[in-house]
C-alpha cells in the first residue's frame, strides 16, 4: 500500500523508483535495520527517508525520524530535500536541522518541542542526550538514518555515534537504524559497527548501479622536462586552463589547502579575465566565502572552483560537468568519490581528469584505474574501545538520566566498539568519572558523577554546563582568525603557522597576497600586499596523507608488469622507466629492490616496499636504528609513499648481512618502541585524549570565559603529571596504543616487515640517483625524529657550536 | 653575587637569600574542584623540593616572587596545613611578594603576609610582574614563566624553561611542577640561561637568534 503511494509520488515527478529504493523501503516496512551502499547522487536519500516517512503515525507528537549527518554543511541541503516529501505526505508536520550552526532561537524552540524529522550531527545528538526530557520526546521515534557513515567509520566521532545509537536503542528497542555509505572494502564490518547488537537481523542493500567512472590523465606535453619529484606541480597549469575553458563548470580538487591557494593564483595569472568566474573552497576560509562558492557551483554562475576535500562530500552540484584532480589521488575510494561529483545523476558516466605533479604519479593514475576496474576499494580500519570517548559518554548519560551501572554497562557493550569491554576497563572508567581513578585516596576533593540510591548522576550545575560545552571528539589545532583592519574576516589559520611569520611577512591566503600587520590575541591583522615586490610566499602545511595500501599495491603490480602495460600514462612514463631499468631495476612485487649509491653526503640506501608513507616512516626509523647500532654512525632517513632512504656519512655498505639485519621481524616491536621515542609521540597524541576525556577544557572560540582562566593547562604537562602520580591511568596506555596505530600503522607495519623479510632481494649499486631514488633524496630536509631529551639535544648543539668556533679560530 | 641554580632559583650569596617564583600551589586541586580528575602530588613535592634547596644552600632567607598559590578553589585544608608546616620548619624569614594569582585567595595560612615588593640590603628589588620593575637598579621578577625555544636546524626545536635577563631585570623560571611556560622572544643584548645536567649554562645568542626568523 505504502509502496503504491510512493510509486505514485515518483510518477508525479516523472521518475520511477530504482529497485534498490524499493528494496530498502520493503526492508524497513518489515522492521529491519541495515546498511545501504550506493555512490553519491543516485537517490540514497529517498531510499532511506521514504520508508520511515510512510510509517509516520499521524496522531503522534514529537520526533519520529532522526537523520544524523557528519557534516554541518550538509544539514541545510538535506533538510531541503527531506521537506519536499514530508510536505506532500504530511503537511502538518515539520522538519528542522539542529547543528552547532543553528541559531539560539531555533535551538530554544527545539528544546521545547521536537519536530517530526530532525537533521543533526553526532555532537548535537550527544548534547541532546544530556536533556532530562529527551527520552520522553522521542517516544515515537521510528527510524534513525546515519548519512555518510563511511565518513564516521573508524573515527572517534563514529564511536561516539555508536554509543548514542546504543542509548536510543535502549530507550526504543524497536527503532530501525539505517546507515548510508559510499563504497568501502569492508561493508559488513561497517554495518556491524553501526548496528552493534542489532546486527544479526539486519540487511545490506547495494544500489549496484552501473555507474562507470572514466579516468583521463593530463599527459605533459614535454615529458622530458617534467620533474621527477615535487608536489606543487603547476607546470601543467596552461593545459589545465584549456580544459577548464572547454567545460561548463569545473571542480578542481587539490590535496592541501596551500596547493589550493597556489593553483587558484596560477589559473588567475593565466586568465585574469576569470576573476569573477573562479572561486576557492577550503576548510580555513570564512564560512561566507565558502557558501558563496557553493552557491556559485549550484546555480552555475562559476566556471571553476578550486577545492580541497572540504567539497568531497554531499551537496549536489548538478552543473558541474568536469572534475579535475591535481596530484596523487592517495586512495581509490577518494578518487571515486571525487569523480562522483560530476554528472550528479543516476546512470550517467562520471569522469575525472587527473593532473600529475611529478612523473611517477602517472603510474599512480594508471594503477588507480586498474583498481577501480577490479573493484579493490580501501577498507576502513575501525577503532576498538577508546576509553576517552567512553568516559565522555558516561558523563553525558549521567547528566541526562542517572543510570544504574550494570544496565549501562550492558548498553555500552551493545555498541560494537565496546563489545569486549573488560571488567578492568569498565571499573577504571567508572572510577575516572566518580572518584578519579583506581585509588580513592589519590584524587582528593574530586567529584563529578555521584551515586544516589544505586544510580549515577551529576548534580553540580556548573559541571553540567562545562560538560555540555566540551562534548565532541573533534580536536582542532589552535587557530587564529585572519582579518583586515576594517574587521572583514578572511577565515582562520593554524596558530603554529602564523606564529612563524614576522610582521611584514608576505603570505597567500584566501586567494590574496597579504602582509601580516600584527598578531594579537588570536587575531592576525593583515593588509593586501602591494603588487610590486615579491618575497617568499609562506606555505602552510596540511597533513600529508599517505597513499592507501590498496593503491600502493596496485602501483607495485603495474610496475611489476602484472597488469598490462598499455595506456597513455605508461607510454608517457616509459622513457623514465627505461632509465630506471638501465641504471638499476624497476621496483615491483617480485623482488624487494634495494639500491646503493654514494654521493658527497655519504652513502645511501634506497628501499622500495610500496607500503605508504606512514609505514615507511616506522620502517625507516627501525632500519636506521638497527644499522646505526651496528656501524656506529648516525643514519638519516627520508620516506615517501613508494619507499625510504637511509643515509650515513660512512660505513653503510651494501651487503646481504646488513639487509637481513635491518629487515628482520625478530625483536621488531621492542626495537621500534626504543627507536621511535614513543614516549614523546604519546605525549603529542595525549592532546586529543585529554580533551575528549574532559581533562582539559576547550572553550569554543571567542568564548574564553574568564572564570576558566585558572583551568588552563597544556596536555603535555598533564601527561607528565599523570605519569608521575598516576602511571596506571589507562588514558596513558591508550595514548601509547593510539600513537602506534595511528602514527605507525603498527598492524600493517608488522605485516610489511614480515613480507620484506621473506621477499627475495635485489641489491644493486648504482652510479647515479635513479628516477625512483631522486624524490627520496630530494626529501632529505624533512624533519627528523629528535633523539633524546631536551638537555642532551642542547648539549649536542653546544658541542657542535664550540667545534665550529674552534675550526674558525 | 647572584648565583642561578639548576633548581630554577636565584641565590644571593652575600645575604644567603633564595629567590624563586610561581609555585602555583593548589593548581591541581583547583582542577579537581572543577570536575577534572588530575592527581594530587605536586604541592607536597614542590614544598619538599624547596625545603631541600634551602637546606642544601644553607639559606638564611627566602623570597617568593609571587604566585605562591594558584586559585581560591585550590585552597584545600591539606594545602593550608602543608604551607603552615613548611613555614614553621623552614625556620627563617620567608617573604611573600603578592602575585596576580595570590590576590584572590580567601583563607590564608597562619604566618603568611603579603608584601608588594621586597628590597634586599644590597639594592636588589624583588617584584612579581617584570612590568612593575620601575626605576633604576637590579630587579628580580617572575610572572612570565619564561621558556626559550631553540631551533636545532633540523626543523624541530627544543623548549626549555629559562632564566631570562633583560634591561637589568632577571625573570625567574616558574618553580611549580604543574605550571606551563610561555616562549620568550629575546632581543639583542638579552641573556638566556637554562639548566643542563645539574648546571646552569648560558644559551649562546646564536641558538636563540635563529628562533626569530
Amino acid at each position: 500500500m505504502a509502496k503504491v503511494k510512493l510509486r505514485k509520488w515518483f510518477k508525479q515527478r516523472g521518475w520511477k523508483p530504482f529497485p534498490f529504493q524499493e528494496e530498502t523501503w520493503q526492508a524497513f516496512f518489515e522492521g529491519k535495520s541495515g546498511l545501504l551502499h550506493a555512490p553519491t547522487g543516485v537517490g540514497k536519500t529517498w531510499a532511506a527517508y521514504l520508508g520511515p516517512l510512510m510509517m509516520t503515525d499521524p496522531a503522534a507528537s514529537g520526533l519520529q525520524i532522526l537523520w544524523i549527518t557528519p557534516l554541518r554543511a550538509l544539514a541545510a541541503d538535506t533538510l531541503r530535500t527531506l521537506r519536499e516529501p514530508l510536505q506532500d505526505f504530511f503537511p502538518k508536520f515539520q522538519a528542522e536541522a539542529r547543528t552547532g550552526d543553528s541559531s539560539a532561537s531555533l535551538r530554544a524552540r527545539l528544546r521545547k518541542n521536537l519536530p517530526h524529522t530532525l537533521v543533526t550531527t553526532p555532537e548535537s545528538l550527544s548534547l541532546m542526550l544530556t536533556h532530562a526530557d529527551f527520552r520522553e520526546k522521542i517516544a515515537n521515534l521510528r527510524g534513525i538514518i546515519v548519512d555518510e557513515w563511511h565518513e564516521l567509520l573508524g573515527t572517534k566521532r563514529g564511536v561516539q555515534t555508536e554509543l548514542c545509537l546504543a542509548r536510543l536503542r535502549t530507550w526504543q528497542p524497536n527503532v530501525r537504524i539505517w546507515g548510508l555509505s559510499a563504497t568501502l572494502g569492508n561493508l559488513t564490518e561497517a554495518r556491524r559497527s553501526l548496528l552493534g547488537s542489532a546486527f544479526s537481523e539486519s540487511v545490506e542493500i547495494s544500489a549496484d548501479l552501473k555507474r562507470t567512472i572514466s579516468l583521463e590523465t593530463c599527459i605533459p606535453k614535454e615529458m622530458s622536462r617534467f620533474p621527477w619529484a615535487g608536489h606543487i606541480g603547476t607546470q601543467l597549469a596552461s593545459q589545465v586552463v584549456t580544459c577548464i575553458e572547454k567545460a561548463q563548470a569545473t571542480l578542481l580538487f587539490t590535496n592541501t589547502r596551500s596547493q589550493t591557494e597556489i593553483w587558484f593564483q596560477q589559473i588567475l595569472a593565466i586568465r585574469p579575465d576569470w576573476k569573477s568566474l573562479i572561486a576557492m573552497h577550503h576548510g580555513s576560509l570564512d564560512r561566507a566565502d565558502r557558501e558563496l562558492a557553493e552557491a556559485g557551483l549550484r546555480d552555475g554562475s562559476l566556471k571553476c572552483v578550486v577545492a580541497t576535500s572540504s567539497l568531497d562530500l554531499g551537496v549536489d552540484f548538478s552543473p558541474v560537468d568536469q572534475v579535475i584532480q591535481i596530484g596523487s589521488p592517495k586512495g581509490i575510494a577518494r578518487l571515486m568519490q571525487r569523480a562522483g561529483r560530476s554528472g550528479h545523476q543516476p546512470n550517467r558516466t562520471s569522469s575525472i581528469l587527473c593532473v600529475p605533479t611529478h612523473a611517477l604519479e602517472l603510474i599512480e593514475f594508471a594503477a588507480a584505474r586498474d583498481a577501480m576496474k577490479s573493484g579493490e576499494i580501501e577498507s576502513r580500519r575501525l577503532i576498538k574501545c577508546p576509553l576517552d570517548v567512553l568516559v565522555q559518554h558516561l558523563v553525558t548519560c549521567a547528566i541526562g538520566e542517572p543510570f544504574a551501572p550494570a544496565e549501562m554497562r550492558a548498553e555500552v557493550q551493545s555498541a560494537w566498539a565496546y563489545e569486549n569491554l573488560s571488567d578492568a576497563d569498565w571499573a577504571w572508567a567508572m572510577g575516572f568519572i566518580t572518584d578519579g581513578g583506581h585509588a580513592l585516596k589519590s584524587y582528593p576533593k574530586y567529584r563529578k558523577v555521584s551515586e544516589m540510591n544505586g544510580r549515577y548522576g551529576v548534580e553540580d550545575k556548573r559541571l553540567i554546563a562545562q560538560h555540555r560545552m566540551s562534548i565532541g571528539t573533534i580536536v582542532s589545532e589552535p587557530s587564529v582568525s585572519v582579518q583586515f583592519a576594517s574587521g572583514r574576516s578572511l577565515g582562520t589559520i593554524e596558530e603554529s603557522f602564523v606564529a612563524k611569520l614576522k610582521p611584514g611577512s608576505r603570505f597567500i591566503f584566501s586567494g590574496k597576497a597579504l602582509i601580516l600587520v600584527r598578531l594579537h590575541q588570536r587575531k592576525a591583522t593583515v593588509k593586501v600586499a602591494p603588487k610590486t615586490g615579491t618575497g617568499a610566499v609562506a606555505i602552510w602545511g596540511g597533513s600529508r596523507m599517505p597513499l592507501s595500501t590498496e593503491l600502493a599495491d596496485a602501483m607495485a603490480r603495474r610496475l611489476g608488469g602484472l597488469e598490462d602495460q598499455d595506456g597513455p600514462e605508461m607510454s608517457a612514463v616509459q622513457p623514465l622507466l627505461d632509465v630506471q631499468r638501465q641504471w638499476s631495476q624497476v621496483p615491483g612485487t617480485e623482488r624487494l629492490l634495494i639500491e646503493f649509491t654514494r654521493s658527497r653526503e655519504g652513502e645511501h640506501w634506497f628501499i622500495y616496499p610500496f607500503a605508504g608513507r606512514l609505514v615507511h616512516e616506522g620502517l625507516s626509523a627501525l632500519c636506521a636504528f638497527r644499522l646505526a647500532r651496528e656501524i656506529g654512525e648516525s643514519i638519516q632517513t627520508t620516506q615517501n609513499d613508494y619507499g625510504f632512504s637511509l643515509t650515513a656519512r660512512r660505513g653503510l655498505s651494501l651487503s646481504e648481512e646488513y639487509v637481513a639485519l635491518a629487515l628482520t621481524a625478530e625483536n621488531f616491536y621492542e626495537d621500534l618502541i626504543e627507536c621511535m621515542n614513543s614516549a614523546e609521540l604519546a605525549r603529542r597524541q595525549f592532546r586529543e585524549i585529554a580533551r575528549v576525556s574532559g581533562l582539559v577544557l576547550q572553550p569554543p572560540p571567542n568564548q574564553r570565559d574568564r572564570g576558566q582562566r585558572d583551568l588552563q593547562v597544556s596536555s603535555s604537562l598533564l601527561f607528565e603529571v599523570l605519569n608521575r602520580y598516576d602511571p596506571e591511568n589507562l588514558l596513558l596506555v591508550q595514548a601509547q596504543r593510539e600513537i602506534l596505530e595511528k602514527q605507525l600503522e603498527m598492524t600493517r607495519l608488522s605485516e610489511i616487515i614480515k613480507r620484506c623479510e621473506a621477499m627475495p632481494k635485489a641489491l644493486i649499486e648504482t652510479e647515479h640517483l635513479t628516477p625512483f631514488a631522486f624524490p627520496l633524496w630530494a626529501e632529505r630536509l624533512t624533519a627528523l625524529m629528535p633523539a633524546g631529551d631536551a638537555e642532551s639535544r642542547l648539549e649536542a648543539m653546544l658541542r657542535e657550536l664550540t667545534r665550529a668556533a674552534t675550526n674558525l679560530a | 653575587m647572584i648565583e642561578l641554580t639548576a633548581h630554577g632559583v636565584a641565590f644571593l650569596t652575600n645575604t644567603r637569600t633564595v629567590v624563586l617564583a610561581d609555585l602555583h600551589l593548589g593548581k591541581s586541586a583547583a582542577f579537581r574542584a572543577h570536575g577534572m580528575p588530575v592527581p594530587e602530588g605536586d604541592c607536597a613535592r614542590d614544598l619538599g623540593r624547596l625545603s631541600q634547596i634551602l637546606n642544601e644552600l644553607d639559606a638564611r632567607e627566602c623570597v617568593i616572587a609571587g604566585d605562591f598559590f594558584h586559585a581560591p578553589a585550590g585552597m584545600t585544608e591539606e594545602i593550608i596545613e602543608a604551607v603552615e608546616n613548611f613555614i614553621t620548619e623552614a625556620a627563617m624569614p620567608i617573604h611573600f611578594v603578592l602575585g596576580n594569582h595570590d590576590g584572590r585567595i580567601g583563607r590564608m595560612p597562619h604566618g603568611l603576609k603579603w608584601i608588594k615588593a621586597h628590597d634586599l640590603t644590597d639594592g636588589i628589588r624583588i617584584v612579581h610582574d617584570p612590568a612593575d620593575a620601575a626605576g633604576a637598579g637590579f630587579h628580580i621578577a617572575g610572572h612570565l614563566h619564561p621558556v626559550v625555544k631553540i631551533r636545532d636546524g633540523k626543523r624541530t626545536s627544543i623548549r626549555m624553561p629559562c632564566f631570562y635577563f633583560r634591561n637589568e631585570v632577571l625573570v625567574l623560571p616558574s618553580f611549580g611542577s604543574f605550571t606551563g611556560g610561555a616562549v620568550v622572544h629575546p632581543q639583542a643584548g638579552d641573556r638566556v640561561f637554562v639548566a643542563m645536567r645539574e648546571q646552569v649554562v648560558e644559551v649562546p645568542s646564536e641558538l636563540w637568534k635563529s628562533s626569530l626568523t
